[in-house]
């Protein structure tokens, strides 16, 4: 059994969240040695690069104050007091690992009276009084907010309210759903027909259309029982893997999930699939929610009993590793204190509905969430370590230009090797080793000459970037193989830091610069509804992901299954589902928030419980008719006397385009087009090296002339060499080599298109959740269609209607082509348009079409072949396919 | 002058003949939420209703993109935002330093060799602005030219200060001030994008991105941005994306759409209420006017000789340029509402002399076309036009010939909607490292120019995870002095 066992992990990390302060305990000696022998060499020789003052601040280091020279800056403490060796500033004097000044030794007698100095303790005066940040949020304030806000209060089991007409529930969710509306002089929508709520099971739950085979059989159950029908048809869909990939999505909605860290520098993440093949298997395998949560917090810490498990729960911690990150940031600590924001803005925005974060500069204006709460969740997290990058090599850890702070990752306990991951061949192994090897002598040669480079300027800086680059690029590729170029399996995620863990200070506003006292590792007091307390030999991470993942706070569960129910219904109960505060919205049915939560908690925290119970319910099948009547009341369906229609998300569109066409690839591919990119910057919309596209394009470009004009023209008359070899190829001026210029040239546009268009991954036939999710180039398929936005978290999608999605679907390959094989599926189907045509609409609306709808059709497509020039005779029924992708009744869901 | 404003607000296209549109809207808390064009359903209305001005007076809207009624009046209308990515010196430039040419080859402030610019400083115009040589075309227009010369912002760094220049922070994710504006006024022709970035450099989408406001509000890329695409260079067919169907002509794909309407319109038939379906119907229509509305804005074979030649159209110096301030023109003058602009790379560490002359002789006559273009068209006065960078440079040499970031002083201007011209705001001290008088902070400008087109920077505000935000998050204070 492993308890709290670590991971060994290639590299080393000593980040600590701040350095530690002594105010005036200083000799007046100790303060006039540091006053006539280190502060003016500071000012002259330092601050120039180093300060705030001058606005320059190189390598994130500053050294205006002593909380500032002893933070340090990207590399680590400049100065660490009593300890000369590990001062950063003191070995860069002696011109060990940095030569500063730049091109100037300081005298021995000035770095042996700065190695001195730090020896005594860094004596430092320039300190300002340490401040005690007086909250506005008050015991008392916390107490009234428990015992008045809804919210903070344990669910509680409601009694089942009484209704008149008790002949329509078949449930008890439907029972409290009645009941308000009969309150409001109201009745539910009558009963949708069969197809319509066929179409929305399926989609709702496995986000497909349905067959024509289960439309069949699903007509037949309905017309004997359209309660057994559903429910039937709800357990049949429930256990397909589809299931997951639908309802995983959703959670990675909210646990932004993505592979780069987004921002300015781009970086990949290779490993971020692991966490969403995570998140599928849990939803089909239906993990109980409460154990779901604790993995993702704290999977690293749960004591497990083999190593199967053991992985599986380190990859569950990959949830706080990949938001979004500024890896540009200079200031370490900086860095260090917004990747814990942001950890703590995910946690308690997808699991308690509440956003702590905002209190991170002052209290909460409106929850009682004091400044204090939240410096009390950093304490538990800043004594984690966040893996997120790449393993250093055996050559060391190299980094590209702008990539400032780096990570390694979590080795996986057991090995996962896949037949398509890649490996190496024992010499393409030698071959790597023996370019990082020439890499590195033409580095240490720049650096021999570098006195001379330096007045060399731009050329030899430019050289030392692209061999940097270079470097870092094989090394990533090494880094991730073990001797035998077999892939070793590695995760992101979090580990705890080794030796004491340690409380946070509050930082008053937030500036990381100005630290006031320190509070308790400890949850948000609001929402504990009982005492909970952080044991001082534990971060308090497994404390706080056992809190979370439990009845021991009253959100967990209600804002879970307020979750499940805006899957289902579009809207939440609290419409604000990330917000469960004062500023969020009230719940519209409290009593049915309450029922499902306890129902949650009782299943074993089942999700799918609460989802077939939803699902067939009486209310679930109601018909999506407006009545004026009702709306006169509730404007805005509330209470829910239509089923809200909706429009299809974007994976739901293109899945069932893919569906509709035949085309689909149900399989699961192996990781990702990142992962099989590996590990790199992101520059313009493809994966690879920039500066390798022309070449690439080119390449591609040349093999498609070839191939066209292997048949319309002699080979003999077009060489190869002519379109690799570049431009000089085209330097005679015949009127053959202009024809092939002209071809050429377009060849290379359609080249660079396809290249730059990588991330859109246009010639997929595999589900949507499968296709890359680089933050800033998702796909243009789904991005269209209101896809989440990767970088927050995204409880509900916005649902827009614009110009631009219907030229997505008017002229978009991808939607062209999938109506071609359309088309193809339909003529294989029958020869007579009319079946054609009837056979088109069951699977693209999954119904008949009205006799209007048939007539209409028939005529377009007559039409069309009698005016159309084109030879194709299918053309003509692929825009007739192409329509129906277009038309309202495919993109909503009644 | 044309300036056509195309608004579907007027076309009562579908109208339920069972209950009226305007009852729907007076009756819905969530207001025009569900109305036609981009109307967008559910939490982005009950969102958006929380904010403090949204809403047309007259009750006539039509979607999150109509025009929408400013805080105050105000005389911008729009911006075009020449953006100067990489840091172009404001010692070389717009900000004269006498001083740092007498002090040349002395020690600076903090260490290094002071530098005087390699080019002349003159006045030009009425109000005698002090221009280089660097721009000699456009301080043809120094009467035009507000100059805040003492900017400030927090980051040191390219990424940061770029990021931090469009939406006030490099620490978080925000939307860019762009987004801001189309959400705050809406745009005035529904034909085409409201808020246009022509050919952003690689992954800046950050910097006109919506980040949490509604996708509806980012900008819309136009033209081709990745790198060494030569071949692509000499064209002048920049576009958006899927704006032209591979096989089918207009009219075929007119018989297309007609058909596609008619399902729609089977729908709208067999159900009582669908205002989301006739959001459809007419936003298919918009994608269509758009096919035909895009190219023509984006076409310059239709402008004269003297229009291109003005522009540096085809002199392969400006082209590039040129052609970018052409269509920015282009673009304002059909009721686009943000343009922004890129050029660079301004960041000379090196080099100074011979690049940043490179540069400037890229972009100078074009701005100045642009400019005087605007004017003989009547469109400088509601236009505001914004030129400037992420941050300036030191006054110290880096190497013989180069200088480093600065973010604690340097130099944008602004120019037409309604700024003083021929203006001088602030300064730094005598050599140029730090605004001394009159600080403008990122967070300053960004409220000046939300304030010149008629929006209050504390009142435009969105709620997102709880909290009320702002493109000025708690700070900005409007530069009332510069405004005419």
């Amino acid at each position: 059994m492993h308890f709290f066992a670590k991971i060994v992990l290639a590299g080393t990390s000593t980040l600590f969240f701040g350095p530690h302060l002594s105010a005036a305990e200083s000799s007046q000696e100790e303060i006039a040695f540091f006053e006539s022998k280190i502060r003016p060499v500071l000012v002259k020789e330092c601050f120039g690069c180093h300060s705030s003052q001058s606005g320059n601040v190189r390598g994130g280091l500053r050294l205006d104050s002593q909380f500032l020279t002893r933070s340090g800056g990207s590399s680590g403490p400049a100065v660490v007091p009593g300890d000369p060796d590990a001062s950063l500033l003191l070995s860069a004097m002696r011109h060990e690992d940095w030569e500063m000044p730049p091109r100037k030794k300081l005298s021995d007698d000035v770095i042996e009276d700065f190695r001195k100095w730090i020896e005594m303790g860094a004596p430092d005066p320039r300190v300002e009084a340490v401040a005690e940040v007086q909250g506005q949020v008050s015991d008392q304030d916390v107490a009234r907010a428990k015992e008045t806000f809804w919210a903070y209060q344990s669910p509680m089991m409601p009694t089942l309210p009484n209704v008149e007409q008790d002949w329509w529930p078949s449930g008890s969710i439907d029972h409290f759903v009645l009941d308000k509306l009969e309150q409001a002089g109201l009745g539910p929508a009558g009963d949708a027909t069969d197809f319509v709520v066929l179409r929305r099971l399926c989609f709702d739950l496995v986000g497909l259309p349905p067959t024509v085979t289960l439309q069949k059989q699903f007509g037949e159950a309905w017309l004997k029982d359209p309660q057994q029908a559903v429910e039937d048809a709800v357990e049949k869909l429930l256990a397909m893997n589809q299931f997951g990939e639908r309802w995983g999505r959703h959670w990675l909605d909210v646990a932004r999930y993505a592979e780069s860290t987004g921002r300015e520098v781009n970086m990949t993440y290779p490993y971020a699939w692991r966490y969403r093949d995570y998140v599928i298997d849990a939803f089909n395998n239906d993990k109980p929610f409460n154990e779901f949560a604790r993995e993702q917090i704290a999977g690293d810490l749960i004591p497990v009993a083999t190593d199967e498990q053991w992985a599986s729960n380190l990859i569950a911690t990959t949830f706080l590793a990949i938001g979004p990150k500024n890896v540009n940031e200079q200031n370490r600590l900086q860095f260090k204190a917004d990747l814990i924001d942001e950890q703590i803005d995910a946690v308690t925005r997808v699991f308690l509905g509440t956003s702590v974060s905002c209190a991170r500069c002052h209290d909460h204006k409106f929850d009682a969430i004091a400044q204090q709460d939240y410096y009390s969740l950093v304490g538990i997290f800043q004594n984690a370590q966040t893996y997120f990058g790449i393993p250093p090599s055996e050559y060391g850890s190299y980094s590209f230009a702008q990539l400032r702070r780096q990570s390694s990752l979590l080795k996986l306990p057991v090995q996962d090797v896949h037949a398509d991951d890649k490996k190496y061949s024992a010499s393409e192994l030698d071959d790597l080793h023996q370019q990082i090897r020439d890499v590195q002598n033409s580095l240490s040669e720049l650096r021999r000459s570098g006195r001379s480079a330096a007045q060399g300027g731009a050329n030899a800086q430019r050289t030392r970037l692209r061999l940097l680059n270079q470097i870092t690029s094989l090394s990533a590729k090494l880094s991730v193989v073990d001797e035998n170029g077999i892939p070793n399996s590695y995760c992101m995620g979090v580990q705890d830091l080794e030796g004491q863990y340690q409380d946070a200070r509050i930082l008053m506003r937030g500036e990381i610069d100005l630290p006031a006292q320190s509070v308790r590792r400890g949850f948000p007091r609001v929402l504990c509804l009982h005492s909970e307390t952080v044991p001082e030999s534990s971060s308090g991470r497994l404390e706080f992901a056992s809190w979370v993942g439990s009845d021991r706070n009253p959100l967990t569960a209600r804002v879970l299954v307020n979750r499940l129910w805006k899957n289902l219904f579009g809207e939440g109960l609290v419409r604000s589902t990330e917000n469960f505060g004062v500023t969020g919205q009230s719940p519209s049915h409290p009593a049915l928030l309450d029922y499902l939560a306890v129902q949650l908690i009782r299943s074993g925290w089942s999700m799918k419980t609460i989802i077939r119970e939803i699902a067939t319910s009486h209310l679930y099948r109601t018909a999506s008719d407006f009545s004026e009547e009702a709306h006169l009341i509730d404007s805005d369906n509330t209470l829910l006397w239509q089923f809200p229609a909706r429009q299809l998300d974007a994976e739901s569109i293109r899945d069932s385009m893919l569906s509709v066409s035949g085309e689909i690839d149900y399989s699961r591919p192996r990781g990702s087009e990142v992962s099989k990119a590996g590990y790199q910057r992101v520059v313009g919309s493809f994966l690879g090296d920039p500066r390798e596209l022309n070449r690439r394009a080119m390449q591609m470009a040349g093999q498609a002339v070839r191939n066209s004009n292997s048949v319309t023209a002699s080979p003999r008359n077009f060489p190869p060499s002519r379109i690799t070899g570049q431009s000089r190829a085209f330097s005679q001026g015949s009127r053959f080599d202009g024809i092939v210029r002209d071809q050429f040239r377009l060849a290379v546009e359609e080249s660079l298109r396809k290249i730059t268009s990588q991330l859109d991954m246009e010639d997929a036939l595999c589900r949507s959740i499968y296709l890359p999710s680089v933050r800033d180039h998702e796909p243009r398929s789904l991005v269209v269609f209101d896809f989440a936005d990767s970088s927050i978290v995204v409880g509900k999608r916005e649902s827009s209607n614009t110009a631009n999605q219907s030229l997505y679907l008017m002229n978009n390959s991808f939607v062209i082509e999938r109506s071609e094989a359309f088309a193809d599926r339909l003529s294989k189907h029958s020869s007579r348009l009319v079946d054609q045509i009837q056979y088109g609409f069951q699977l693209a609306f999954n119904r008949h079409p009205t006799f209007d709808e048939l007539s209409k059709s028939v005529e377009f497509v007559k039409a069309w072949r009698t005016e159309s020039k084109v030879s194709n005779r299918n053309e003509g029924l692929a825009t007739f396919c192409q329509s129906l992708f277009a038309s309202a009744d495919f993109r909503y869901l009644d | 002058m044309i300036r056509q404003t195309h608004l579907s607000s007027s076309k009562e296209a579908g109208e339920s003949q069972r209950f009226s549109r305007r009852h729907m809207l007076t009756n819905t808390s969530a207001g025009f939420g569900m109305l036609a064009l981009g109307g967008l359903c559910g939490g982005f209305s009950e969102r958006l209703a929380l904010a403090d001005e949204v809403a047309d007076s007259n009750g006539n809207l039509t979607g999150p993109l109509a025009p929408r009624t400013p805080h105050f009046s105000s005389q911008a209308k729009r911006v075009i935002f020449l953006c100067m990515s990489g840091g172009p010196s404001h010692l070389d430039t717009f900000d004269y330093k006498p001083q740092l040419e007498r002090d040349h080859g002395k020690t600076g402030k903090y260490g290094g060799k002071l530098l005087k610019s390699p080019w002349q400083f003159r006045q030009h115009g009425q109000s005698g602005l002090w221009v280089s040589d660097l721009f000699s075309n456009t301080a043809k227009f120094a009467d035009d030219l507000c100059l805040i010369r003492s900017m400030q912002c927090d980051q040191p760094v390219h990424p940061g200060a770029m990021t931090q220049m469009h939406t006030g922070t490099a620490q978080f994710i925000r939307p860019s001030i762009g987004a801001w504006t189309l959400y705050g006024l809406g745009t005035e022709n529904q034909n085409l994008p409201g808020f246009v970035s022509l050919s952003p450099p690689p992954s800046s989408s950050r910097n006109y991105g919506s980040a949490f406001l509604p996708a509806i509000y980012g900008g819309t890329k136009v033209g081709r941005s990745e790198r060494g695409n030569r071949f692509g260079r000499d064209r002048e067919d920049v576009s958006i994306p899927d704006i032209k169907h591979r096989s089918l002509n207009q009219s075929q794909q007119r018989k297309q759409l007609n058909f596609i309407q008619d399902l729609n319109r089977e729908k709208l038939k067999r159900e009582a209420f669908q205002p989301e379906v006739e959001g459809l119907i007419e936003s298919y229509e918009l994608a269509f006017r758009m096919q035909s509305a895009m190219p023509e804005v984006m076409d310059l074979s239709n402008e004269t000789q003297a229009t291109r030649q003005m522009y540096g159209v085809d002199d392969p110096t400006t082209a590039t340029f040129g052609k970018q301030c052409l269509l920015a023109r282009k673009f304002v003058e059909t009721g686009v509402r943000f343009v922004e602009v890129t050029h660079g790379n301004w960041d000379q560490h090196v080099n100074l002399k011979a690049d940043h002359q490179a540069r400037a002789d890229a972009c100078d006559k074009p701005i100045a076309a642009l400019l005087k273009d605007l004017k003989q068209r009547d469109l400088l006065d509601d236009t505001l036009v914004i030129w400037g960078g992420e941050f300036g440079r030191t006054p110290a040499a880096q190497g013989a010939d180069g200088r480093n970031h600065n973010n604690r002083g340097y130099t944008i201007w602004m120019a037409g909607g309604g700024v003083k011209g021929g203006f001088n705001y602030g300064a730094t001290d005598e050599h140029g490292y730090e605004a001394v008088d009159s600080p403008c902070h990122i967070h300053d400008w960004h409220a000046t120019v939300l304030h010149l087109l008629g929006l209050d920077h504390q009142k435009l505000t969105y709620r997102y995870a709880g909290r009320d935000f702002r493109l000025t998050d708690v700070h900005g204070n409007v530069l009332h002095e510069i405004i005419a």
